[in-house]
């Protein structure tokens, strides 16, 4: 539907995205590099997927549980791999401490190590949202629209790009509250994670359903709040004990 | 708010975090050759045609040059039939002479820098480098207005045409032009080049392509490779090779900069204390070991001028990675044209491709750089991201199309 349509589909999937880059990434030109090396991640883990997946795609039933299989073991895998993702950032923070020492600056600050994550998150969410919703939109900047079968009230382009939305917010948020619950060690917070990213994920199953999108999508944004206040609360918390600790010296 | 008063510790409220200046160099090596992609994919969608009209007017232009070896023409006009194996030959065919002209034309260049030529390698780059910025800018810019009808006339063409080539060549030559117009043109002269390129059919650029990183391999790394010859040539006689190389200076020039020649390292050190952005910038780069050490008198650099395109004679374009004589990373311009050809011929097929080539490509040149940090020496740019963008290109195109396409339509994402 025009360059305008298409345009406004790209912001409503990446505008926070944007915002969140062009005011606290792009300052920082290592946290450009921590994202797009995990843009680089989240596409090999999708194509590793992808070719598990390629011998039994594509799937023409129109059964729920074959779809849920897939979604189960997407998310489980990736989930898997955040822990790899993780540990990689540890090493790298070691490196960064190590190198820190030797120019005699500082070593990394708490909020430091919180931006890092969330550039990784970012990268997550912006792979997502690159892949499942820019790299269809082509469509979109010509003259027509499309519609999908199941969901004949909204553009599909429409829908892809508000899931797109909630899911970097969701990616982006869950990267900062998981690497957080990996460092102090609290389960709640390694818990809630992957719980987060597979609950979002059967959500849009409903979408399966016919008319089931009314539905799904508003949950999803649902889902993507409660990420979004959890982190928050989670960072409040994290800033305030540190800020105590530090002034208690 | 502040994120350094979020974390307001009186003591260390006023230091910077490394973070903060840490990666710079990459970042500015990575913004021009991203920039050239995006242009050149741009570029690619706007103007993409069918085959065989892309083939029609790429053989129209390369039959109306009176260049001796215009191989790839003769291929396209003799391309009759579309069967695979037909093309495919035909692709090997170009790919090995092409590579093959351009060995050649190195080893001329070699011996003509032997015999301190100098200013005719100089006249020689300047005009090749008026012919792009005129004759395949003017072409692409036809090629644009016609496409998005853009009201204009013949003489204010003409005029602007003539201005901005001409304040090309000069931006690329003279060295006390500012850096900014250097590497504004330099990028702009990557994607007329690699905006070309894509018109060849699509069989002869994938086989263009990794002919050209495996000579890049061959011709840096093996002893009796020209380009490496070129560079132990230019250190040893501690002059600098003319040649199309992007030098990722940072655009506000600092206190005490230095010009563009060869310069003790020592030296540069010891101007840099004198101011602190200076040396932060110069500790930056000694300490992501993208600098050279200490230990190392004459700068290494640079990379190895490589003729471009046989079509329009030959061009000096520097293929490969190496340091500046500031510290700064430098790309040749052939790295940047090959990497723009890959993402823009991905981009012909579909988007997917191009983000997947874009952010292999990115990935190879993190390695390149990881490897420069520690080896220290000219290394070759392009078989790394070449490699990793070919072979993302085909898992994107067999595996992962199929898998997303699955999952959205049905609207399931995760």
């Amino acid at each position: 539907m025009t360059v305008a349509a298409g345009v406004g589909y790209v912001l409503i999937a990446l505008g926070p995205a944007l915002s969140l880059f062009a005011s606290v990434i792009a300052k920082k030109p290592f946290l450009i590099l921590t994202l797009l090396s995990s843009t680089l991640f989240w596409l090999i883990s999708l194509i590793i997927l992808a070719g598990a997946w390629r011998a039994f795609l594509p799937v023409k039933s129109t059964e729920l549980w074959p779809y849920s299989i897939l979604i189960l073991t997407s998310v489980g895998f990736q989930e898997g791999i955040r822990i790899g993702f993780w540990r990689l950032f540890k090493k790298m923070e070691d490196m960064l401490n190590a190198f820190a020492d030797r120019v005699s600056k500082p070593r990394l600050f708490l909020t430091d190590k919180m931006q890092l994550a969330l550039a990784g998150g970012l990268g997550h969410g912006l792979a997502h949202a690159v892949f499942f919703c820019l790299s269809l939109l082509t469509p979109a900047f010509g003259p027509a629209t499309f519609y999908v079968d199941k969901c004949p009230s909204i553009p599909f382009f429409l829908i892809s790009a508000i899931i797109a939305l909630g899911f970097v917010i969701i990616h982006t948020f869950s990267m900062v509250i998981a690497f957080n619950g990996y460092t102090e060690g609290k389960r709640k917070d390694q818990i809630f994670v992957p719980f987060a990213h597979l609950i979002a994920a059967l959500i849009t199953l409903i979408n399966l359903v016919p008319g089931g999108c009314n539905i799904g999508l508003p949950l999803l944004c649902i889902m993507a709040g409660t990420t979004l206040y959890y982190n928050w609360q989670l960072v409040w918390r994290r800033l305030t004990e540190h800020q105590t600790t530090r002034s208690s010296d | 708010m502040d994120d350094r008063s979020a974390d307001s510790d009186p003591v260390t409220a006023g230091e910077s975090s490394i973070l903060d200046t840490l990666g710079e160099d990459v970042i500015r090596i990575v913004s021009p050759v991203s920039l050239c992609m995006v242009l050149v994919v741009l570029l690619v969608s706007s103007l993409s045609s069918t085959n065989d009209l892309s083939s029609s007017i790429s053989s129209l232009f390369l039959s109306s040059t009176t260049t001796p070896t215009s191989f790839s023409s003769l291929n396209l006009l003799l391309l009759g039939s579309d069967s695979t194996w037909e093309e495919i030959k035909s692709a090997l065919v170009t790919a090995l002479s092409f590579v093959v002209v351009v060995t050649l034309l190195t080893f001329l260049l070699v011996l003509l820098f032997y015999f301190r030529c100098t200013n005719f390698l100089r006249i020689y780059m300047g005009i090749s480098s008026l012919f792009v910025l005129s004759f395949l800018g003017g072409f692409i810019s036809l090629l644009l207005i016609s496409h998005l009808k853009i009201p204009i006339d013949p003489f204010t063409f003409a005029i602007l045409l003539f201005n901005l080539s001409v304040v090309g060549v000069f931006a690329v030559f003279m060295p006390k032009f500012p850096i900014s117009m250097n590497q504004g043109y330099l990028v702009a002269i990557g994607v007329l080049t690699a905006y070309w390129f894509t018109m060849l059919p699509e069989w002869t650029t994938w086989a263009l392509l990794i002919a050209m990183s495996l000579y890049d391999l061959a011709a840096v790394l093996l002893p009796i490779g020209p380009l490496r010859l070129l560079v132990e040539l230019a250190m040893s006689r501690n002059e600098e090779i003319p040649a199309l190389v992007y030098e990722a200076r940072p655009v506000d020039p600092q206190p005490g900069d230095r010009v563009r020649v060869w310069r003790e390292r020592t030296d540069v050190r010891i101007e840099a204390t004198e101011n602190s952005t200076n040396s932060a910038n110069v500790q930056t780069v000694q300490e992501t070991r993208l600098a050279v050490s200490e230990e190392i008198t004459a700068p290494l650099i640079e990379a190895f001028p490589q003729t471009g395109d046989r079509h329009l004679g030959t061009e000096e374009e520097e293929d490969g990675i190496g340091l500046g004589s500031s510290g700064a990373i430098k790309l040749g311009l052939g790295d940047f044209i090959f990497y723009s050809v890959l993402v823009g011929r991905a981009a012909m097929y579909d988007y997917m491709t191009v983000y997947a080539c874009y952010l292999a490509i990115m990935a190879g040149l993190g390695v390149t750089l990881l490897l420069l940090a520690v080896y220290r020496k000219a290394l070759p740019a392009l078989p790394v991201s070449i490699m990793l963008g070919v072979v993302f290109y085909l898992l994107t195109r067999v595996l992962l199309e199929v898998f997303v396409v699955q999952c959205s339509s049905n609207l399931l994402m995760f």
